[in-house]
């Protein structure tokens, strides 16, 4: 990979990797700059690509990785529930904000993976290799991830939390 | 798709690039003399290692300076020292995420020893305060008497006192100088701690012997071993993967 590839993968895949960085970790600056180390470790990693894989599965993977690893350092709340409102879903506010607390009782995995299936659209396979899990473990991933928030909408903003945020 | 995946693919929906993004992305490729933690970076940081001078007993490391001379050990500490400084290098080349050398820290005080035990419990990648590392120990006013101890730190960096900075934010006190704390802390910020083996379902810590084995594509980091555990990994029994 040369600087002209380096230059194809930024514009090809830097406002997608953006968008997905953005619900990851909740606030433009980190977004952008995990964005920039994950392009950096796609460049010095180059040679570990193996064509089996999707270009934007492998660049994906290493995003999630950066990511997560900005979310260890975080505590427990700052992460996706801190995700900002979009300017366009002003009416919704409400539902966003109570969605917002919800996500924050489901566990870091399976937030992440619900993440990642919501903004860019990617497959169960998709999230599969990204993530190092098998399709069955992400599809249970998600259906739990649901279930918690099925249950932290119901219950409402004042009832008791079933399970801590983690 | 019922209403919370209305409501999901409301909330997750793409969010629009901002201006610029990507020349800012494009100009941040790899360069000579730039980047972040780049080849430069790190290179330079290891050859650091060998500026270190190491005294090491038949218990472990006692003493890390830095500067000129050679090691000073007995014949059984020269081995905790070379031992030191192989994993000393791994750590600022980012191979390596935690000390398995042993240290002797037997002479100092029980103060001293208390703020260096918490001091070590402060994981790779993070940072907490003086003042806080005083609550920490019980002694929420002596966080001033913690600066002095992290400041008398005999074995810096395998005792990470580099993560401990003022309240404000800054940095404070290094006894390897402000640049040396900076270039260590970005380091830990660049170096993910928990790797994953998506081939065979194990996380380890980074620096373990199995984590060096994985292959690049198979590598995938988990922010908490609960976490890797939660989609069916387990921790390494080697390097003793734990909760962080």
């Amino acid at each position: 990979m040369d600087d002209a590839a380096f230059s194809k993968l930024a514009e090809d895949y830097g406002a997608r990797l953006y968008s997905v960085a953005l619900r990851l970790l909740g606030n433009p600056a980190d977004a952008e700059d995990a964005v920039q180390r994950a392009l950096l470790k796609s460049f010095v990693a180059r040679n570990s690509y193996s064509p089996k894989w999707a270009v934007s599965t492998w660049i994906y993977r290493i995003l999630t990785n950066v990511c997560i690893d900005e979310l260890r350092r975080r505590r427990p709340t700052d992460d996706l529930a801190s995700a900002p409102a979009h300017p366009s879903s002003a009416p919704a506010i409400g539902a966003r904000v109570d969605l917002s607390r919800a996500l924050a009782a489901v566990p870091r995995e399976a937030r992440v993976l619900i993440a990642l299936h919501y903004v860019d659209g990617l497959s169960h396979r998709e999230l599969a290799d990204i993530r190092g899990i098998s399709v069955n473990t992400v599809k249970s991933q998600l259906a739990r991830g649901k279930a918690i928030l099925r249950a932290a909408l119901e219950r409402g903003p004042h009832g008791p939390a079933r399970r801590p945020a983690r | 798709m019922d209403q919370l995946d209305d409501l999901l693919a409301d909330y997750f929906q793409p969010a629009l690039a901002p201006a610029g993004l990507a020349d800012r992305l494009t100009w941040s490729r790899p360069r000579a003399g730039r980047g972040l933690m780049d080849a430069g970076a790190t290179g330079q940081l290891a050859a650091d290692v060998a500026r270190f001078h190491i005294e090491a007993n038949d218990r472990g490391v006692r003493r890390i300076t830095y500067g000129p001379g050679g090691d000073e050990t007995t014949r059984i500490g020269a081995r905790h020292a070379t031992q030191a400084r192989e994993e000393l290098a791994e750590y600022l080349a980012g191979l390596r995420t935690f000390f398995a050398v042993p240290l002797d820290l037997t002479g100092i005080g029980d103060f001293q020893a208390s703020v260096l035990r918490e001091a070590a419990r402060i994981p790779y990648g993070l940072t907490t305060s003086y003042a806080e590392l005083a609550r920490r120990i019980g002694r929420p006013q002596a966080s001033r008497a913690v600066g002095n101890a992290l400041g008398a730190n005999p074995v810096p960096v395998l005792v990470p006192c580099h993560r401990i900075i003022r309240g404000d934010g800054s940095w404070g006190h290094y006894a390897f100088g402000a640049p040396m704390k900076t270039a260590l802390l970005t380091l830990e910020r660049a170096t993910p701690l928990l790797v994953g083996c998506a081939t065979t379902r194990i996380v380890c810590r980074r620096g373990c012997r199995h984590e060096r084995r994985m292959k690049e594509s198979s590598r995938v980091v988990f922010a908490s071993v609960s976490d890797a555990r939660s989609v069916g990994y387990r921790p390494c029994t080697v390097c003793k993967a734990r909760e962080t």
